[in-house]
């Protein structure tokens, strides 16, 4: 299936980033254009798909991490000083009929990202 | 592994309750406390990787040898991590050919006035570190940064196939300075398909 998706999962506290908040951009004429803003849920997923199939298509893309944000949300878990920010991931959708999957695995010192599946 | 192969360490003498994981001798760090650890566990059997040359040596030894409980020389012995140099170093690593060629480009940008500005371009050495610290001490300054890696370029330069425009080109890395008086490393990473950073040491 094609489009995008995203799953963030707090691997500091060993659970699912439920709540963060993330936004969607698109790479036109040289600047990135936020599309939407979304939030995760229970899930550390998103109610519907970032990018769905019937509007998926080639192009360069931002999924904007709200990680500090997050952290400093959460009662208990606010380290100081933090060091992971907002976390920019900007990724190339090269052929529109695949589906790319962005995870987000972090934690207020680390993140990574891949293309999952 | 077996005494007889294990790399740095004198065959012959290694008591069979060495541990498998001992450090080779060029992780100084963290092998001057196991090393420790593991002189006063085994007293006069204790054996020194070679060409290890740190203050510490000294102590196990002399620990062993006195053949005092571990637990009397444990707290004097321990030697103390010296002080950093505060500083910003950056360290990436190629997971996708196991070695970093030199040449990776990076620029380095500052958060003030609602954007990044850059401060500074870089390339990697061979390995994947810089030859100076991005920012010196007088140069370090609490705020958010930026590191953009030009990876698109490195892996054509490279010669790996991929899909083109390639899934990852030009990567943000932004981390927070909190504390200029601390050295901050970011480790970093990075293939064709993923890429994770943290705050090093």
């Amino acid at each position: 299936m094609a489009g995008i998706s995203t799953h963030v999962l707090d691997i500091a506290n060993g659970k699912p980033g439920a709540g963060m908040r993330i936004e969607f951009s698109i790479l036109e004429n040289g600047a990135y254009r936020v599309v939407k803003t979304v939030r995760t849920n229970e899930e550390g997923r998103t109610d519907e798909p970032i990018l769905k199939p019937e509007d998926a298509k080639a192009g360069r893309y931002e999924l904007l991490f709200h990680v500090d944000e997050y952290y400093a949300g959460l009662r208990g878990h606010l380290p100081d000083p933090p060091f992971i920010d907002q976390v920019p991931v900007r990724f190339t959708v090269f052929d529109a009929t695949q589906h790319f999957h962005i995870p987000m695995i972090c934690t207020p010192w680390n993140c990574t990202t891949y293309r999952g599946s | 592994m077996t005494s007889e192969n294990v790399p740095g360490y004198m065959p012959g003498n290694m008591p069979e309750s060495v541990p498998e994981n001992m450090p080779a001798s060029h992780d100084q760090a963290p092998s001057r406390r196991r090393l420790l650890g593991a002189g006063l566990v085994l007293g006069p059997m204790a054996v020194v990787p070679m060409g290890f040359a740190g203050p510490s040596s000294a102590a196990s030894r002399a620990a062993g040898a006195s053949g005092a409980p571990a637990t009397a020389k444990a707290a004097p012995g321990k030697t103390p991590i010296p002080p950093v140099e505060p500083s910003l170093t950056v360290h990436a690593i190629d997971t996708y050919r196991g070695e970093t060629e030199a040449g990776l480009r990076f620029d380095l940008s500052y958060f003030e006035n609602g954007g990044y500005r850059l401060l500074e371009r870089f390339e990697t050495l061979a390995g994947g570190r810089t030859k100076d610290p991005l920012l010196n001490r007088d140069e370090l300054k609490a705020g958010r940064y930026e590191i953009t890696l030009h990876l698109a370029e490195y892996f054509s330069r490279i010669g790996a196939r991929l899909p083109q425009p390639s899934f990852l080109e030009e990567v943000p890395i932004r981390f927070k300075v909190a504390d200029a008086a601390q050295h901050y490393h970011v480790a970093i990473l990075f293939s064709p398909w993923n890429y994770s950073y943290y705050r090093g040491s």
